[in-house]
């Protein structure tokens, strides 16, 4: 059938194909046109109004058009403000090296100690299942585990491990670290025993052959051919951690505010100028980390 | 060769211990959405076990102090707007994946800017969006302003996703087929689609459930009339109930259904291409 319909067009094809030269040319443009038209007024418009908007005039329920640096001023003059900017930076940074330390010995396991291809899928699944539940109940369902009569004190104090409940646990920085940590640690999974994956078997051969030891081969072969999915996996962690406010809110009891937590309650207040400097602040934090990450390793060069 | 034994051993068991750790909350979200109702609270420990949460979320439970989830509306929303995120996602992704095939000036440009909307936090696009429409005076609804947010963050995966398809796809099939003298279009619903069909799949997937459980967007653009994670949102301020567990157990039910479907379009997919190729052959022949 369809070999009949090729025979009868084969003869009118010539004209059709010489036709089609603005098109071979320019037909790039029109593929791309709807997609970079979405983005630059869905993304870059955005972006830009609050970025102007930082500079605006806050009265107390409007914002006016009127140039001025007084919301900056009072971001970096006030305690609260200012001191969240820093426990986000901490929380972070905490956040991020924990999900390294937990990770990678997950990651080293499934990318390089599991040789089967249908094994390490199985595993890998295994860490995306838990994603398929809704994030916001996911981090609900931290409270009943941590809670004073949560699963983990008792199951604790059956063990006879501890007399009295541990109470720091639920609504305190360690509760939103903790939360955090179990949801983003897949992030850094996954990148890097992506990497260790593709790490040639013949390579550890010759190191052992050439009598290095198991920690040698890590230190010079392992870890440095897995830093750039360390990168990635860090690149999507920062991002996640530091855009983030749910978790700080729902595990914190509202004790944890994240910069975050701040833009969502200005704008509840309709405090859109201050709303914006802390927004601009975010993305200039943002920005900071992602490039510091690239300069560690180059990403076009290695992936 | 002990010693790596060893630590084959050693670090299984830590495997294991973590996806014990990632599974922990999700189990015991299980456990906590059988409470007794409406009395038992989201903790320790079980006062009776019941299914008593499963019929609130459904609306079969008697009348009680605990407002019953907006499921009807929220989650029609919610799939509503997932389904249609999931359809203009994939086809600008194919398209502009389609475009990179060809080598063009900007391209590292036109790459980062389409990335950029999957890295931008969504609390800082749903705030440049709710300032735009503030300033304009667009009414915010969850079919406008959070609509095309939910677009600029999933339209990147799509177009990764495709972008991965493309490069491992062979040319020389669809140079084939032109030289045929079959024209574009007709090449590329019968060559090309069936093709990267898997691919197209898995954006639509990535799509639908990014969408589908997006939030920090839709908080500032989604207007008055809530999606189903806002509305799981809105019970942070109050005190929460073991119904919202019931609620999880059953969505992740759901998804697995979603899951399987995929998997069986896939596997679907796969062999009807296969046929298909050998059927080319005896036509060839």
């Amino acid at each position: 059938m369809d070999g009949a319909a090729v025979d009868t067009r084969l003869a009118s094809a010539a004209p059709s194909r010489d036709g089609s030269g603005f098109f071979r040319r320019h037909g790039h443009l029109l593929l791309l046109a709807p997609g970079v038209i979405w983005m630059v007024l869905f993304l870059i418009v955005p972006l830009a109004m609050m970025v102007y908007v930082s500079f605006w005039t806050q009265t107390t329920f409007a914002i006016k058009p009127d140039l001025t640096l007084k919301s900056w001023a009072t971001f970096f003059a006030s305690e609260t403000y200012f001191g969240a900017l820093l426990r986000t930076l901490r929380i972070w940074l905490t956040v991020l090296l924990l999900t390294f330390l937990f990770g990678y010995p997950t990651a080293l396991y499934i990318g390089q100690f599991v040789r089967n291809k249908t094994v390490q899928t199985i595993l890998l699944v295994a860490c995306v299942i838990p994603f398929w539940t809704s994030f916001l109940i996911r981090v609900l369902a931290w409270r009943p585990m941590l809670g004073k009569e949560g699963a983990i004190n008792i199951v604790l104090q059956g063990l006879g491990i501890i007399d009295h409940p541990i109470e720091v646990l639920l609504f305190t920085e360690l509760s939103v670290i903790i939360g955090m940590v179990q949801i983003y640690v897949v992030f850094m999974v996954g990148p890097v025993a992506f990497m260790l994956a593709r790490i040639d078997d013949s390579l550890f051969e010759a190191a052992r052959d050439l009598g290095a030891s198991p920690m040698t081969i890590f230190r010079k072969i392992t870890f440095p051919l897995s830093l750039p999915g360390v990168v990635v996996g860090a690149i999507f962690v920062s991002v996640m951690v530091l855009g983030e406010f749910a978790t700080a809110s729902a595990l914190s009891g509202r004790k944890v505010n994240l910069l975050g937590n701040i833009i969502v309650t200005q704008v509840g207040s309709l405090k859109w100028a201050f709303a914006a400097v802390i927004g601009v602040v975010l993305t200039v934090v943002m920005a900071t980390v992602i490039t510091a990450l690239l300069r560690v390793v180059n990403l076009r060069r290695e992936l | 060769m002990n010693q790596n034994a060893a630590i084959r051993t050693l670090l299984a068991l830590y495997t294991a211990l973590f996806l014990a750790f990632l599974y922990g909350p999700f189990v015991v979200m299980a456990i906590i959405s059988f409470q007794q109702g409406p009395e038992g609270g989201p903790q320790f420990p079980i006062i009776e076990w019941s299914t008593f949460w499963y019929k609130h979320v459904l609306g079969f439970a008697p009348p009680s102090r605990v407002a019953p989830l907006p499921i009807g509306e929220a989650l029609t929303r919610s799939l509503t707007l997932a389904f249609a995120t999931m359809v203009v996602s994939t086809v600008l992704g194919t398209l502009t994946a389609q475009a990179f095939r060809s080598q063009f000036k900007g391209s590292g440009f036109v790459f980062y800017l389409v990335v950029l909307g999957m890295m931008v936090p969504g609390v800082l696009l749903g705030l440049g969006m709710a300032l735009v429409a503030d300033q304009f005076g667009i009414d915010r609804n969850w079919w406008s302003t959070a609509f095309v947010l939910h677009v600029v963050y999933t339209y990147p995966f799509a177009f990764l996703v495709m972008l991965a398809i493309f490069n491992r796809f062979d040319k020389s099939i669809e140079e084939a087929a032109w030289t045929l003298g079959v024209p574009p279009g007709r090449t590329f619903r019968k060559v090309t689609f069936p093709m990267i069909f898997p691919g197209v799949l898995s954006a639509m997937l990535f799509a639908f459930t990014l969408s589908y459980d997006e939030f920090p967007r839709t908080l500032f653009t989604g207007g008055r009339e809530v999606t189903m994670p806002i509305a799981i949102y809105g019970t942070f301020a109050v005190e929460i109930h073991p119904n919202l567990f019931a609620f999880g157990v059953l969505t992740t039910l759901f998804s697995f259904a979603l899951l399987t479907i995929y998997g069986v379009l896939m596997s679907m997919s796969v062999r009807r291409a296969r046929l298909r190729a050998t059927g080319l052959q005896e036509d060839v022949a």
